[in-house]
């Protein structure tokens, strides 16, 4: 395997990079302290193709491939992780259509979803156990024409901004789980109530929120896939939405590691730098290591990805090594910066509670060592 | 759960009510304000809580040290930031107990115990783990000491009534010259400087102190000129278990929100396999074994055993398991976690590795001690007993 990006997967991500640079560096600060979407930046997002990136070039995408579009998740989530996670769970959105969708329905969403005229939100989780069991989870029920939506949806991101949802409904409590489907919901049907935007540690400005669904009636055209065939979509498309997570992860911690780095070297204690010490060298060695490992994981996942392999057990793989090492990337360099670096107005804090926030083991009941265990023959 | 005496129980039960009535209610408020809780200050006059530290003929609780850690236990669980506020206030007054004249000790515990608190400088912005780099001065003139300088950092600035703030009468001398000062809120040229927005523990009031010609009677020398390396050194080593307790407070506290949320995502048993629970089990190891490596701290010195390396471990290993637990529920918790009080506890969490000393300048005291004495891995008591 080839872990050298081709010409064009670099310079997309220098693209993204310079993106960074020129629209996220200036607003990070001020979107972490406010959190209000930045309905500009989503603008000049999708003004630089960066909302289109897995999207064929016939519904206007950039069909970038998913090694290049982790590329650009690690380099945006560099100047700002929060605008990452909005594009994050657009393009899982616009991914899932893509990949299940019939022809209409592509036709319908995803050309306004390359151009960012229609951001996508993926509502998975609910407060039970897991999707499909629990007091309040979604429920679609069959009608003679279509289906008919009650419940809640928990957690969802770019919720009360996305225009369209990929949401997963039970068509049958008693199976729970086994009789997930998927649908496409518009936000302005009749009945599709975003709840209070919920408070967040990190990734602020990417709003969270539950979403509730009273009575909202869906034509026959909103399902996605097939009946009770959305535990399939939901694993495959959160197992993909896990390794751009993971991106956003290593973008955070390189970020972190090299001002930690540079910080060491003009703190002086002790008559010289702290960077020549050995225990801050052991710190930020460390993190560069688990930086550059994942790294190296995720791409070969990526890679796997983009080539339509097997890429389930990689990715599971790469989401245990993170949620072990994830957010001791930030633990770590937060020390290197001690007492200094504690203050929020230096960066480090916004990135040690952003980094949080892309580690999260969302299906408590379901770990990713499961499906890594049984994978070893 | 460790051994304690029955009084020891009930000064901890009523910690626990205090915590319950008086900061588990308004935690979130002020660490989302970042403002200092006054009214904290004033809940606490009836308690005396904050003269715990503070010997009986001076009128305090005269708490030992095993006691102290079980309130300071309680408050990190109800709020890390207001824990910090108590345990700076009683870091300050390590120092007077441990070179202080009986006026001086008359003197500055009288604050506390009407709920004032007090301060302790030392930081600078170029000396931290560094603390011999300070470059604060006092300069003596007839019967007082003039001071100028910066300090940093500096828990309960902006709050306290009493300070004892180090600054070198011969800087020539280098850290030979540091000497400590008992130093009054508002005596003239001594003045607050910018507060800092921090990560966590945002109840906590942290200030930068400028003193400009600051004079200040000679009787408020602590010790001797010269000694306050020493002092400091001491204090810190007497005061760092407290951030220990902080931290044991947190980690029990972000183990129990983890808890109460499996129960409310899984109701009923059995809980959803090995991987949770496992990582519940791991949880609670780390915390009790962290509360008892502090309790044994403590006991060594209320037994008045030297304890200088266990209470660098307790510093390290607790503030460690603190940040361990907290970023271990946050993630287990999934976006419930992150959108929970957790985040608070891991932003909380990171300062106790952090300051009163780093835990790598504890692992520097550490290695020493280990390095010195390969084989004493027998319990200090033993080495009591056999004296």
């Amino acid at each position: 395997m080839n872990f050298e990006l081709t010409e064009e997967q670099r310079l997309i991500g220098q693209s993204a990079r310079d993106f960074g640079k020129e629209y996220l560096e200036p607003i990070a600060v001020e979107l972490d302290a406010k959190g209000e979407f930045p309905k500009k930046v989503v603008q000049a997002l999708a003004k630089h193709d960066f909302l289109g990136l897995l999207l064929p070039e016939d519904v206007g995408g950039a069909a970038a491939g998913f090694v290049s579009y982790v590329e650009v998740i690690e380099d945006l989530s560099r100047y700002s992780a929060a605008v990452a996670s909005i594009v994050n769970n657009h393009t899982i959105a616009a991914y899932t259509i893509q990949k299940w969708g019939t022809a209409d329905q592509k036709k319908k969403y995803l050309p306004g979803m390359a151009k960012g005229e229609l951001l996508g939100g993926f509502a998975i989780y609910e407060h039970g156990p897991t999707p499909g069991v629990g007091p309040d989870t979604l429920v679609a029920k069959k009608q003679d024409v279509g289906y008919v939506l009650n419940g809640k949806k928990a957690f969802v991101r770019n919720a009360g901004e996305a225009g369209v949802y990929v949401v997963f409904a039970t068509t049958d409590p008693a199976l729970g789980a086994k009789a997930l489907t998927a649908f496409l919901v518009k936000s302005d049907a009749i009945g599709v109530k975003v709840g209070e935007k919920l408070e967040t540690m990190g990734l602020k400005g990417c709003p969270v929120a539950d979403i509730t669904f009273e009575n909202v009636v869906l034509p026959e055209t909103a399902l996605l896939g097939a009946v009770n065939g959305g535990a399939a979509i939901s694993a495959t498309a959160l197992a993909v939405a896990s390794v751009a997570e993971a991106a956003q992860t290593v973008g955070i911690g390189q970020a972190a590691v090299e001002h930690a780095a540079a910080y060491a070297k003009q703190r002086v204690q002790f008559g010289k730098p702290v960077a020549t010490l050995q225990a801050i060298q052991t710190l930020l060695a460390e993190v560069a290591t688990d930086c550059h490992l994942a790294r190296l994981g995720l791409r070969n996942a990526a890679l796997l990805i983009e080539e339509g392999k097997p890429f389930e057990v990689e990715a599971a793989m790469i989401k245990s090594f993170l949620a072990r090492l994830g957010s001791k990337m930030l633990i770590d360099t937060c020390q290197v910066e001690g007492g200094f670096g504690y203050s929020e107005t230096m960066p480090l804090p916004r990135l040690f509670r952003d980094i949080a926030g892309t580690n999260l083991l969302d299906a408590p009941g379901d770990f990713p060592e499961k499906l890594i265990a049984a994978s070893i023959a | 759960m460790s051994i304690l005496s029955p009084e020891q129980k009930a000064i901890q039960q009523t910690a626990k009510d205090f915590v319950a009535k008086n900061i588990i209610p308004i935690a979130a408020k002020y660490d989302k304000s970042g403002e200092f809780p006054t009214v904290l200050l004033e809940a606490s006059k009836a308690s005396n809580i904050f003269a715990m530290a503070v010997p009986k003929e001076y009128g305090g609780l005269n708490y030992d040290a095993l006691t102290q850690s079980l309130v300071l236990e309680e408050w990190g669980y109800g709020c890390a930031g207001m824990g910090t506020t108590l345990a700076a206030s009683i870091l300050s007054m390590d120092s007077v107990l441990i070179a202080g004249t009986d006026e001086q000790k008359r003197r500055y515990f009288k604050p506390m115990l009407n709920a004032q608190i007090g301060s302790f400088g030392l930081t600078e912005p170029g000396a931290g783990s560094d603390a011999a780099a300070g470059t604060a001065t006092a300069v003596k003139k007839g019967n007082e000491y003039i001071l100028n300088g910066t300090k940093c950092w500096i828990t309960n600035g902006g709050f306290a009534t009493v300070y004892v703030i180090f600054a070198n009468t011969d800087p020539a001398a280098g850290v030979k010259g540091i000497s400590a000062f008992i130093v009054d809120r508002g005596v003239p040229g001594f003045t607050i400087g910018t507060t800092d927005h921090k990560l966590g523990i945002r109840a906590s009031n942290t200030v930068e102190l400028l003193l400009k010609d600051v004079h200040v009677p000679v009787t408020n020398l602590l010790g001797k000129e010269g000694e306050g390396m020493k002092i400091a050194m001491m204090t810190l080593d007497m005061a760092r278990p407290a951030i220990a307790a902080l931290s044991v407070g947190l980690a029990q506290r972000a183990l129990d929100t983890c808890v109460a949320h499996v129960h409310t995502r899984f109701p009923g048993k059995p809980f959803p396999g090995q991987t949770l629970q496992f990582k519940l089990a791991e949880m609670q190891i780390m915390v009790e074994a962290a509360r008892d490596c502090l309790h044994q701290a403590m006991r060594l010195r209320d037994e008045g055993v030297p304890y200088s390396k266990e209470s660098a471990i307790c510093k390290t290993f607790c503030s460690d398991v603190a940040m361990q637990v907290s970023a271990t529920a946050v993630s287990l918790m999934g976006s419930a976690g992150y959108t929970s009080d957790l985040g608070k506890y891991m932003r909380d969490s990171k300062i106790m590795q952090i300051f009163e000393g780093t835990n790598q300048i504890q692992r520097l005291v550490i290695s020493r001690a280990v390095l010195a004495h390969p084989h004493a891995s027998a319990p200090s008591t033993a080495q009591k007993a056999g004296k």
